[in-house]
C-alpha cells in the first residue's frame, strides 16, 4: 500500500509538471473565460450605441396581388417582400434577391433560391401562409363576413404538457456533454497511460521498476494518478466555467446553452462522478495492460485499436439511444449492465428515464467488481508483458502466460 | 550471510531457460556469474530478485527462503534505463523510496551518493542531458542508495572510461569491505578476475562450473610453465612440439607430467637467460572458453 501511494504521488507529479498538461488546461480555462465574459464585454463596450437597422434581404413575388404581398410581408418579417412582373430567376442567381416565389394561384407555387440551405424552411412556411389565404378567400367566397372568417382562421387551441417522469429534452444536453467528456477523457488519458507504460518499457526504466515495486502497486498507482489528473483537469475546466458563469449570470440569455448546462441537478452530478471514475478506471487498466505488451511506442496506436473500437461502439449505441429517445430499449438496458458500456448507458438512463434503484445498484456493483477484476488482471498482464521485448506477444501467448502467473 | 540458488528450473512456454541452476554467494565477497548471451544469467538474476517465480527450486538466505521485504537488493541492470525527461534527484529518490526508504532518508542517501560519485552538480538536471558514462553513474546510485545487503551489477563497467571505471572499482571494493554480497555479471573477464572470489559459469541454462576461482585454477593440472626470456626461440627449439608462444609474449611450455616441473625449471635456468618463469595457471578467459564454448 505504501508503494501504491509513492507511485501515485510520483506519477501525479509527472502529470502536474507536464507542460502540455498544464498548457492545455490553461488554454481550456482561457477559452471558457472568453466565452463566458463575452456577453458582459459586448454590453460594456456596446452600451448606449443603438443597433444599426440591418438591411433586410429581398423576397420577390410574382403572380400575386398586394393582399398576398401584405400577408407574406407579415409572415416573413426578416425579408423585404416585393411584387415583380418580370423574370424572377435572374435576380436570385444574380444576388439582388435572396429568394423568389412564383405563384400559380393560391394553391400552387414555385420557390426559387440560389443555394438551398439545410435549414431553409421557407417553402413550408409559404405553403402555410398561402393555405390560410386560400381558406380565407374560400370562406369569404361562401358569404361569411371577412372579420368572422378571420376569427375562424385565427382560432387557437390552448394546451399544457406536464412530464410525470424526466424531461428528456431538458436532460439531453448535459447527458450529452457528460458522455462526450467521458469519451474524451477515456480516449486521451487511456492512451496516455498506455504510452507511459510503453515509454517506461522502451527506456528500460521498467527493468528497475519491476524489481522495485509490485506490479499491482504499479498498475493501480499509475491508473489512479491518471484518473486524478483527469478529474483535476475536469474540475479546473468545469469549475472555472461554473465560476465564470455565475460571475456573468446577469448577462446570460435565459435558456441559453450554458444556463442549461449549469442547471444540472446535484444528484445527477453525483452519478456522473461515480460512473465517470469507474468507467475511467476500467478502461485505463486495460490501456495500461496493452501498453505493457507493446515493444515500441509506435506500436501503441495499433495495439490499443481493438479496445478503442469497443469503447466507440458502446458510445455509438448510447448516443443513438439518446437521440432516438429510446433510452430504455433492450439494447440500452443490456448495455447498462455490461461494465464496458454501463458508465455511459446507465448514466444516460438515469438522466433521461427512471431506472429502478436495484437496476442502478446492480449496474454499479457489476462495474465495481469488474474494475477490481480487470485491475488485477491488468497487473498480471503488465508483469508478464513488460519484460517481453522484441516482437509484441500474441494474445494467445498472453493468455497462456496469465494462466501460469 | 549466504545467498544460495538451489536447483532452479524455469521455462518460458516450451523453451527451457534454466535447468537445475545452483550456486552460492557469500557476504563480504564478490561472486561472478558468467555465461554467453542467452545462457540464462538475466533469468537467474530475475528469479533471485523475485521478479518472477522459478518453476522449481529455491532461493535461500542462510538456508531459509528469502524474504524480499527484509532483504534489500540493489540492481544495476544490463539494459540501463531511467526516466530520460525527469529530474535526476526526483527519480533517484523515487526509486530509493520504492525500495522502502522514507523520502527524507532517500533524499539524504541519494545526495551522499551523488557527492561520492562526483555528480552533485547534475542533481537538478534532466537525465537526458548527461553523457552516457554519467548516466551510468546515476544508474549506479539507484542500485546502492537504499543500502542493500545484496548488490547485483550486470555489466557494470561497460561504457565507462578508465577514470570512471577506477571510481566504480573503488566503490565496489568499499561495498565488499562493508560486508555486502556483490554479484557480478560480465563478459569482461579481467574485472571478474580482479574482484570475484568465486564464480559460476552458465551454459545453455545449466551450471557448467562453479566454485572458488583460485581453487578452480589450482585444480587445473600444473603441467605448463610460462617463461619470459630473450632466448624464447632457442628454448622452443630445445623442446620441439612442447612449446607455444602466448599472446602476451610469454612462451608456454607443456610438460610431459607435473612431476617434471622441478627438473625442467632447473635445466632452463642453468642454460638460458630467464627473466621470469612460473607455473602457468589458466586465465578466467581460458576457463570461460573451455566451459562456455560450443
Amino acid at each position: 500500500m505504501e508503494q501504491f501511494w509513492k507511485i501515485l504521488r510520483f506519477e501525479l507529479k509527472g502529470y502536474l509538471t507536464n507542460k502540455v498538461f498544464v498548457g492545455v488546461t490553461a488554454l481550456l480555462v482561457a477559452i471558457i473565460f472568453l466565452v463566458t465574459f463575452f456577453p458582459r464585454a459586448r454590453e460594456l463596450f456596446g452600451a448606449g450605441e443603438p443597433d444599426e437597422p440591418e438591411e433586410r434581404e429581398v423576397m420577390l413575388v410574382s403572380g400575386g396581388d398586394e393582399s398576398v404581398r401584405a400577408a407574406l410581408a407579415q409572415a416573413f418579417p426578416e425579408y423585404e417582400v416585393r411584387l415583380t412582373e418580370g423574370d424572377i430567376r435572374s435576380p436570385v442567381t444574380g444576388g439582388e434577391a435572396a429568394c423568389a416565389v412564383e405563384l400559380h394561384g393560391l394553391s400552387d407555387f414555385t420557390y426559387f433560391v440560389d443555394n438551398l440551405s439545410m435549414y431553409d424552411d421557407n417553402a413550408e412556411r409559404l405553403s402555410g401562409v398561402l393555405a390560410d389565404l386560400y381558406r380565407l378567400s374560400a370562406l369569404t367566397g361562401a358569404g361569411i363576413p371577412p372579420t368572422e372568417a378571420q376569427a375562424i382562421m385565427d382560432a387557437q387551441v390552448s394546451f399544457d404538457v406536464q412530464s410525470l417522469g424526466v424531461d428528456q429534452g431538458q436532460n439531453f444536453f448535459y447527458t450529452y456533454v457528460m458522455i462526450f467528456a467521458l469519451y474524451m477523457v477515456i480516449l486521451l488519458y487511456g492512451q496516455m497511460v498506455a504510452s507511459n507504460v510503453a515509454a517506461e518499457k522502451s527506456s528500460r526504466a521498467m527493468e528497475l521498476l519491476v524489481t522495485s515495486a509490485k506490479p499491482t502497486s504499479m498498475m493501480f498507482g499509475k491508473v489512479a494518478a491518471s484518473c486524478l489528473a483527469g478529474l483535476l483537469q475536469l474540475v479546473c475546466v468545469f469549475g472555472s466555467a461554473l465560476l465564470f458563469y455565475n460571475l456573468n449570470r446577469g448577462y446570460m440569455e435565459e435558456g441559453g446553452i450554458l444556463s442549461l448546462l449549469f442547471d444540472m441537478p446535484l444528484a445527477l452530478l453525483g452519478w456522473m462522478l461515480v460512473y465517470f471514475i469507474l468507467g475511467f478506471l476500467i478502461y485505463a487498466f486495460l490501456y495500461g495492460a496493452i501498453g505493457s505488451t507493446a515493444s515500441k511506442l509506435e506500436d501503441i496506436n495499433t495495439s490499443v485499436m481493438p479496445l478503442t473500437l469497443v469503447f466507440i461502439a458502446g458510445m455509438m449505441v448510447v448516443v443513438f439511444g439518446m437521440s432516438s429517445g429510446q433510452v430504455d430499449s433492450p439494447l440500452m438496458v443490456a448495455c447498462s449492465y455490461i461494465p464496458f458500456t454501463s458508465p455511459m448507458a446507465m448514466f444516460t438512463r438515469i438522466a433521461m428515464s427512471h431506472p429502478a434503484g436495484w437496476e442502478i445498484g446492480l449496474s454499479v456493483a457489476v462495474l465495481l467488481a469488474s474494475c477490481g477484476g480487470v485491475g488485477v488482471l491488468a497487473a498480471k498482464i503488465y508483469r508478464t508483458g513488460v519484460l517481453l521485448y522484441g516482437t509484441s506477444p500474441k494474445w494467445g501467448d498472453i493468455l497462456k502466460m496469465l494462466k501460469k502467473a | 550471510m549466504i545467498l544460495e540458488l538451489r536447483d532452479i528450473h524455469k521455462s518460458f512456454g516450451e523453451k527451457k531457460v534454466l535447468t537445475g541452476v545452483s550456486f552460492r554467494a557469500e557476504s563480504g565477497r564478490a561472486f561472478g556469474l558468467l555465461g554467453r548471451n542467452g545462457a540464462g544469467k538475466t533469468t537467474s538474476i530475475r528469479i533471485l530478485m523475485g521478479v518472477f517465480p522459478a518453476d522449481a527450486g529455491s532461493v535461500t538466505i542462510d538456508g531459509a527462503p528469502i524474504d524480499y521485504r527484509r532483504t534489500g537488493i540493489g540492481y544495476l541492470p544490463e539494459e540501463r534505463g531511467l526516466y530520460p525527461k525527469k529530474k535526476i534527484i526526483d527519480q533517484l529518490v523515487y526509486f530509493a523510496a520504492l525500495k522502502g526508504m522514507k523520502t527524507s532518508d532517500a533524499a539524504r542517501a541519494c545526495d551522499r551518493w551523488l557527492a561520492r560519485l562526483g555528480m552533485s552538480e547534475y542533481r537538478d538536471k534532466r537525465l537526458d542531458t548527461l553523457s552516457k558514462g554519467n548516466q551510468q553513474k546515476i544508474q549506479l546510485v539507484t542500485a546502492l542508495a537504499h543500502d542493500p545487503e545484496i548488490v547485483i551489477l550486470d555489466e557494470p563497467f561497460s561504457g565507462l572510461d578508465p577514470v570512471n571505471a577506477m571510481l566504480l572499482k573503488d566503490v565496489v571494493k568499499e561495498e565488499i569491505g562493508r560486508g555486502k554480497t556483490v554479484l557480478f555479471s560480465s563478459h569482461q573477464m579481467g574485472y571478474i578476475e580482479e574482484f570475484c572470489d568465486s564464480i559460476a559459469i552458465l551454459n545453455r541454462g545449466e551450471v557448467a562450473l562453479t566454485g572458488d576461482l583460485r581453487q578452480i585454477k589450482r585444480d587445473y593440472p600444473r603441467d605448463r610453465l610460462a617463461i619470459r626470456s630473450a632466448q624464447a626461440e632457442q628454448i622452443a627449439a630445445d623442446f620441439p612440439g612442447q612449446a607455444a608462444p602466448a599472446e602476451n609474449g610469454e612462451l608456454i611450455l607443456k610438460l610431459a607430467s607435473p612431476e617434471e616441473k622441478r627438473t625442467v625449471m632447473q635445466r632452463l635456468s642453468a642454460r638460458y637467460d630467464i627473466d621470469e618463469m612460473r607455473v602457468y595457471e589458466p586465465s578466467l578467459n581460458d576457463i570461460f572458453v573451455q566451459y562456455a564454448g560450443d
